[in-house]
Order: structure tokens, then sequence, then C-alpha cells
């Protein structure tokens, strides 16, 4: 947790357009639509990402607004599960299998083919059985001010929200720059713009 | 690649200059330093005490990662610290604390595109989730507003001439006579 109690670690966003008349039903509709939903055959590697409520990653209903609304606050989760299989672990019951085959079939060898297929149905049979990983973001939206919080400052898990809350809301956050700090005076940030780095080594006496 | 494409940001958002917050830290290091450890914010935000805490990070010019973490007790005032930016590293990361009234924030901001980590903000003394959560976020607009009031100071002066010819000169004899004091 870190919109509701410990240290804050966010990126802040502005989110430029208009917040339409009864937003609410608009929101919730979008955040079921794209809420977190798990699949019941994974594939190695895959990413699953949605919404859901930041009260427990398991709730995705957003049926009681008083759960995500808060005023004009709407707080809510990204949540991204990616199921990994153990490589030295797949790889010797890979082995075991390919071994079993050769015996079986009075081969030496196991073709390229039936390997792929041994490893193809090791993978679905080992994925059934593996919890995904789970990785969980807060988000803190100020609908009235036009800004939010995403809970984390990793580049890859930033696109990852960016893109959904495009996709969910029709509005494109944009992260907030320094020079977005000096707010409405554009004449500074120009002046800004046009400074270049300098070095701050003292100067050696010859 | 863009200074934008390495904050992963988006063509149609502010530019974000590598030099530009690095030097803001710098200066805010700097200011601290020279100012003991009080500014004036002006009419909205007034007087505050701001130092740097238990944390800097440097980076080469040209590198994105960490190159020197200096850690613990009053790093600010290190050895290590000074050499680095003597030796030509830049400040990707500074702790800083600032207290306005009775109120202590801390922050870790962090280069290029001065995001904040590690926020703490004052207790809150609101009970449930809801009350905490508009007491938070009360307090963390105000932490914003205070590094906000910060930069535009730090902008005033960085995009003016007398920043070439006074300030920097002053940073860089600033850096040396730490230097040479911890040499003698």
């Amino acid at each position: 947790m870190g919109i509701l109690s410990g240290a804050l670690t966010a990126r802040r966003y502005r989110v430029d357009g208009e917040v339409p008349i009864g937003f609410r039903e608009g929101f919730a509709e979008g955040l079921r639509s794209y809420a977190f939903q798990d699949k019941s055959s994974p594939t190695a590697g895959e990413e699953l990402v949605g919404w859901v409520e930041i009260h427990n990653l398991l709730d995705v209903g957003f049926e009681d607004i008083n759960r995500w609304l808060y005023d004009h606050y709407a707080i809510f989760s990204l949540r991204v599960d990616k199921r990994v299989l153990p490589a030295k672990l797949f790889k010797a019951h890979l082995e075991k299998r390919v071994e079993a085959w050769c015996q079986e079939h009075q081969r030496s060898k196991c073709p390229a083919a039936v390997r792929g297929e041994l490893k193809e149905l090791l993978e679905f049979e080992m994925l059934q059985k593996t919890l995904p990983r789970v990785s969980v973001y807060e988000v803190c939206w100020n609908v009235t001010d036009g800004w939010l919080l995403f809970h984390n400052l990793s580049d890859r898990a930033n696109e990852r929200f960016v893109k959904l809350f495009f996709e969910t809301f029709g509005l494109h956050p944009k992260p907030e720059a320094p020079l977005d700090l000096l707010g409405s005076d554009e004449e500074l940030g120009e002046a800004m713009l046009c400074t270049g780095g300098l070095d701050y080594r003292p100067e050696v006496d010859a | 690649m863009s200074a934008n494409d390495s904050y992963g940001g988006y063509d149609d958002a502010t530019p974000v200059l590598p030099h530009i917050a690095a030097e803001f830290l710098l200066w805010l290091w700097w200011s601290a330093a020279n100012s003991g450890c009080r500014a004036d914010l002006g009419d909205d935000l007034g007087p505050v005490d701001f130092w740097v805490d238990d944390r800097l990070c440097f980076r080469a010019p040209d590198e994105g990662r960490a190159a020197a973490v200096i850690t613990g007790e009053n790093p600010a005032e290190s050895p290590e610290a000074r050499a680095a930016i003597a030796g030509g590293k830049v400040l990707r990361e500074l702790r800083l604390c600032i207290r306005r009234d009775e109120r202590e924030f801390a922050v870790t901001l962090k280069a290029p595109g001065l995001d904040m980590a590690q926020v703490t903000l004052p207790q809150v003394v609101s009970g449930s989730g809801e009350e905490a959560l508009y007491d938070r976020m009360f307090l963390y607009e105000e932490l914003h507003s205070l590094v906000a009031a910060f930069f535009q100071r730090f902008a005033l002066a960085r995009s003016t001439a007398d920043w070439s010819e006074l300030t920097a000169p002053s940073i860089r004899s600033w850096v040396g006579e730490r230097m040479v004091a911890q040499d003698g």
C-alpha cells in the first residue's frame, strides 16, 4: 500500500480532456470492461493485465461506487499476472520425458518434432500447476483537478498503465515533467528549454 | 533517442531535458548549504527549512545508471559526495527533507523526470481509509507545491545570464573549497 498508507513512490500524470457529466457510471463501466480476467489455459510468459479494486486484488466488479470513488478521487489498481516456468526444472522434466520416449520406442535419439510435442504438452501441464507472478500497482486519480498518481516508477509498468488507461477511459495521461512544475509560466519554460548542461567541476589551478 | 524516450514519455508530453533535473538537485544541495537550510517560498508557502537527508546518488553525465550511491548520516558533507561532483558526475537522486510549520516531509527526487519516491508525509491522525486518503492527498499536494516552488526559484535563477556568470562559478568554488578543506 502507498496511496492509503506507507511511503509513496509514484509517477505523477496530467490527465487532459474533459471529464463528462455523469462520469461515475461511465468510469464504472470502463473499469468493469477492462477488469482483470484470469485465463483457464495460460501460456508461458504471457501477461494478463486489468483493473482490480484497491482493497482486494480479487475484487473486479466495481459495483459499489463507494469502494473506488471517494469524493473526487478514483482509486483502483492495475494487476499484471505473468506465469513463468522454472527453467531448470522444466528442462529436467523434459529430458526425462525424452528419455522415456526413446526407451518406449527403442530409439537412441528423439526427433525434433516429437521433442517439440513433448515440450508443448509438458508446458501446458506445468502451467496448470504454476501460480502466476502477480504485480499490483495502485492508481489515485484526482478527477476534478486532472492529475493522477501511478504507484510505480518503472517505465514498463507505466507504459502498460498508460495504454490500458487510454483504452478504458479514452483519456491520455501524460507524465509530468520538471518543466510542468512551472505551471502556466510559458515564458520561463521556454527560457529553460534554451539552457544547456554546464560543467560544475571546480577549476583546477595549473 | 530523445530525452523523452529515455523517460518512457510520449511525443506530446513536455520535453524532459536530462541536465535540468540534475542541475536542480545540485542547486538544492548548494542552496541548503549556503542559506542555513532556510528558504522563503513566497506569499503562498512562506518560510521553510530544507536539507539534504540520507541519500545522494550520482551518475556519469552520459549514462543513465547510478555510478555512486552515498547513504548514511549527512552524506551531503561527505568527501565522497564532493569527489563525485569534482570528478564530473551529476546527481541522479537526492533525498530532501522540508519542514513547513510543524509538518515535516521527506522525498527522494529522481532525475530526469523528478519523480517523487519514498515520500514520507507528516503523520495522519485520521482513522478511516477514506479520511486517510483525503489527508494524505492534501499533504501530497502540499509537498508537490513546495517542490514546484523550489523548482520555480531554480528556473528563475537558471534562465538568467547571472547563472553562468555568478551562480555556476559560486557552485564550482563551493565544491572546490570543500575539496581543499578535506585535503588539508
